[in-house]
């Protein structure tokens, strides 16, 4: 296997809804050689196209897995990265943006820039990842690819830069003009593999001639050997013009924008040479790691196969051989026989079979240098797992894991779903460290936990498609808090002295409120008045408390205990009396310290045009939301918010019959926050009506 | 502690201003300082002080974002906090957020009808209800009838309005020490503070407004947190 890493690709394609994605990526495949025959999406030959692997995608219209294929464009190797384009899955995008080095963001020609595609731009640029623009079904009618051009900039804020005109739109579309070589490309034969060169129709020379001065213009910003050829009227040439592009792109300054019809095989070729061309190569992306030892600091790795290695599972595969971890690797590489250390767990694991995807087969191979992408055979590791040199601890992605805000009770129909049931369940939860579940001792319900009633949505249909479970499921259940608000004083005895061995205990002291932390225990005992290996009873106890809330049967949190004093009696003491005291003493001092519930509270932001901004700030206000502020940006405009997430069910179906479906918003965890007096005792009420069934 | 008000003193109304607004509904205050001195954050210290007493501010920005402007907030608040003895500072910052609402606006589409509307739209649903308007970069030397509206406005809908004002260190301020920046407008303001940096302090002036003057040349700006204090 040859290393040239100025020949490698690592991209991912990005698009809205309906844009082509799908049927690009399948062309893609076509033209690379990897698949010999063309499905289409919605397909009449029962095939269906390659990269949609879950069925759910294509159904809700979003991508929840990354899958990764590999393919060749002369000489060069490119690896396409899959990537999911809804924020309930916030976790699930930042791995795979990680693993990308650049991007194409597929437009509609006919409807542009749609909210999705805002989305999907704004994950890019959180994580810097520079884009080339294709837009798509040019033979659509009311296709308009400049004005899909000009939307990138209003909407966007790209800097984009036609590198091609079409020939002819809607049903006249038959190829494009290439404004570097300025010749005409037409795409023959059944497929469009044959590319006929021919000079620029008579209609077009004009407006390919401007063009290509704006091209030059803009690009010339980022060459001085470009703007040196310009002032001294020297021929330019295309690899001038190829070179500063790159390099706006790179820095992300500046879109090139192609043009074609994947789904009538125009253009795609151009578009993979433009990937080749103007995406960077995995050294010219800085990428960083974080250092446990060191507080997270950020460390900057270079792809550079003599350093210590770094590498980060990205997604996981369940194949017929076991488990498949795919990685890329950031430095250093990844040998057969090596050792490397999972930095999560500190586990070693030795390197045994090394492989790398081609769509459906797989070529064995010896080693995964720095920059390149592939996959493990038979490692146990969840995805976003970090690899590395057992030497350092650093980690590709933070180990800071948002604990889960909502939860659903979910039942399986019948017993083969049973089984199936838990498959998908240790499935899932491994890949996904927000998606937890557990079993209620009480009801013995299976319950699933994660960060939004999407979210959990998703698994539940992954569940039936996937792993063939029927579940039944119950009603999305917030996850509440409890805390007290004041001090509050204990003094308790826990005396048994009927028959056998007695028990004594007595503690004093209190419980006071305190910010940021679940639990701490104090321990301010003198003089042995309680001797000191009870001591770690009474905080057991006290903790055991904390579970469960004496209100509302909430887990409870930010509490501090002070035990102050206390009695025991030589022979009845023992740590299942403090602990039983604990227990009593805190049900005791809570009562009296004012508890209240806490529900979490979502950081939500719609974006919406401004016309809209009053519905959505009256929207916010009637579902108990706090309003931040709001954000101008154009015609656009961003308002912030604090809202329960009790009160976000079916927000987007609301949000969307309000704005004309112009609106979009995304959400996420914020904090905990007391519960109104109003809802609280809603909530209680209920609570008791639950019981009494 | 009631619903969405704190016990906290206010150092501004040590100078010598009769009421705790220092400016009066209907009127217009200004803080006038060369960049990086402590303006943003002297506004974010009145309407802090302005929300402890449960009054609604709405701080338009016209150059910062709405999460950078919302960390100002936080970072002035925690010290505020400390020296007034305000335990659990989170409980008590949650309790007056809700009297405060951000809106960054783009200076070239900032105009005042356009402002009165989303202000009418805010007020109509019962979103927001401002009685105090922090306007933060707002461009100075201004057109004098934009500031007019403005106060217009603000006497039409019952607020007072804060603004701050860029001075330059090249440019000598006019005959009454005023900032160059408020020629021809200073009328409009009822009150006027300045902020100059000394060797170790930043002294806090009141140019208009006060009482009693004499008195009010005492108060300094606290290098280090930026706080006001006598």
């Amino acid at each position: 296997m040859k290393i040239d890493l100025s020949k490698v690709r690592n991209i991912g394609i990005s698009a809205h809804i309906d844009s082509g994605k799908t049927t690009l990526t399948e062309r893609i495949l076509f033209y690379t050689n990897r698949i010999h025959a063309i499905h289409d999406v919605k397909g009449k030959d029962g095939v269906g196209a390659l990269m949609d692997s879950m069925e759910l995608e294509k159904e809700r219209g979003i991508t929840i897995a990354s899958a990764a294929t590999f393919c060749e464009w002369k000489d060069n190797e490119i690896n396409i990265i899959d990537t999911p384009g809804h924020v309930d899955f916030t976790i699930e995008v930042e791995r795979s943006l990680r693993v990308l080095d650049g991007a194409i963001l597929v437009l509609c020609s006919v409807s542009g820039v749609q909210s999705q595609s805002i989305t999907v731009d704004a994950q890019m640029k959180r994580y810097k990842v520079p884009c080339i623009a294709f837009i798509n079904k040019c033979d659509r009618s009311g296709a308009s690819p400049f004005r899909v051009l000009n939307q990138l900039r209003d909407k966007l804020g790209h800097n984009p830069i036609a590198l091609q005109i079409p020939i002819g739109l809607e049903d006249k579309h038959m190829g494009v003009v290439d404004l570097l070589s300025m010749k005409a490309l037409y795409f023959d034969g059944a497929n469009g593999e044959i590319i006929r060169e021919e000079a620029i129709p008579a209609n077009l020379v004009d407006e390919a001639t401007a063009r290509r001065e704006e091209l030059i213009d803009k690009a010339s910003l980022f060459s001085d050997e470009l703007t040196e050829a310009i002032l001294e009227e020297a021929p330019i040439t295309s690899a001038m013009i190829i070179d500063a592009v790159r390099k706006g792109t790179i820095a992300r300054q500046m879109t090139p924008v192609l043009m074609g019809s994947a789904y009538k095989n125009k253009a795609v070729q151009p578009l993979l040479d433009a990937v080749t061309y103007y995406l960077p190569a995995p050294y010219d992306i800085r990428n960083e790691a974080l250092d446990m030892d060191n507080n997270e600091e950020p460390v900057v790795l270079e792809s550079d196969t003599t350093k210590k290695t770094v590498a980060l599972a990205f997604k996981l595969e369940d194949g017929h051989y076991g488990q498949l971890t795919y990685i890329r690797v950031y430095q250093g590489a990844i040998k057969k026989g090596d050792t490397v250390i999972n930095v999560k767990n500190g586990r070693k694991i030795k390197v045994g079979r090394l492989v790398r995807m081609h769509a459906a087969d797989m070529e064995d191979i010896d080693m995964v240098p720095a920059g390149y992408i592939g996959a493990l055979f038979g490692v146990e590791c969840s995805s976003g797992d970090t690899f590395t040199d057992p030497s350092l601890n650093l980690t590709m992605l933070s180990m800071f894991v948002p604990e889960p805000v909502i939860s659903l009770a979910i039942k399986p129909k019948d017993n083969k779903s049973q089984i199936n049931m838990s498959k998908a369940l240790s499935r899932f939860t491994k890949e996904d460290p927000t998606f937890r579940t557990h079993v209620d001792p009480e009801t013995l319900e299976t319950i699933i936990e994660g960060m939004g009633e999407l979210h959990l949505e998703v698994y539940v249909e992954r569940m039936l498609r996937e792993y063939k479970a029927e579940v039944d499921t119950g009603k999305p259940r917030v996850a509440y808090r409890e805390t007290i608000t004041q001090r509050g004083e204990f003094d308790y005895v826990h005396k048994k002295q009927t028959g056998g061995s007695g028990q004594y205990a007595k503690v004093v002291g209190f419980v006071e409120p305190i910010e940021d932390q679940q639990f701490v225990f104090e321990n301010k005992v003198t003089g042995g008045r309680i001797p000191t290996n009870y001591i770690p009873a009474c905080e057991k106890g006290f903790q055991l408390c904390m579970a469960k809330g004496p209100k509302m049967q909430f887990p409870v949190n930010g509490v501090k205990v002070t035990l102050q004093d206390g009695a025991f009696h030589a022979v009845d003491s023992s740590d299942m009396a403090f602990q039983a005291a604990a227990r009593g003493a805190f049900i005791e001092a809570y009562l009296k310290a004012k508890p209240v519930i806490h529900e979490p509270i979502m950081k939500v932001e719609i974006e919406t045009p401004t016309e809209f901004q009053g519905n959505c700030m009256g929207l916010i206000n009637q579902r108990r939301g706090m309003i931040l502020g709001s954000q101008d940006e154009g015609v656009m405009c961003q308002i912030e918010a604090h809202v329960p997430l009790s009160e976000m069910f079916g927000f987007s179906t609301i949000l969307r019959s309000n704005t004309q479906g112009k609106a979009q918003f995304t959400m996420e965890f914020c904090m905990y926050k007391q519960v109104p007096q109003q809802v609280a005792e809603d909530l209680i009420k209920a609570s008791q009506e639950e019981k009494k069934k | 502690m009631s619903e969405n008000k704190i016990d906290l003193e206010n150092p501004l109304t040590k100078l010598g201003f009769e009421s705790e607004d220092i400016v009066q509904q209907g009127q217009m205050g200004a803080i006038c300082a060369r960049a990086g001195v402590g303006k943003t954050s002297f506004v974010v210290q009145v309407a802090i002080y302005a929300m402890a007493r449960g009054k609604k501010v709405l701080h338009i920005s016209l150059d910062e974002p709405v999460n950078k402007i919302n960390l100002w907030y936080r970072e002035v608040f925690n010290p505020i906090a400390a020296k007034n003895n305000i335990p659990l500072t989170n409980i008590a910052w949650d309790s007056i957020l809700t009297n405060r609402l951000i809106m960054t606006l783009q200076l070239d589409g900032f105009s005042v009808p356009r402002l009165e509307e989303r202000l009418a739209d805010l007020i109509e649903q019962n979103i927001f209800c401002p009685e105090t308007v922090v306007i933060d970069g707002f461009p100075f030397p201004a057109d004098r009838t934009v500031l007019k509206d403005l106060k217009a406005l603000g006497q039409k809908m019952n607020m007072n309005v804060w603004f701050t004002v860029t001075t330059h260190r090249h440019e000598e301020p006019m005959d009454d020490g005023m900032p160059i920046q408020l020629d021809g407008v200073q009328d409009l303001f009822s009150t006027i503070f300045q902020l100059v940096p000394e060797q170790k302090t930043v002294n806090l002036n009141v140019l208009k407004g006060a009482c009693d003057t004499a008195n009010a040349k005492s108060a300094f700006v606290d290098p280090v947190t930026m706080l006001i204090s006598k």
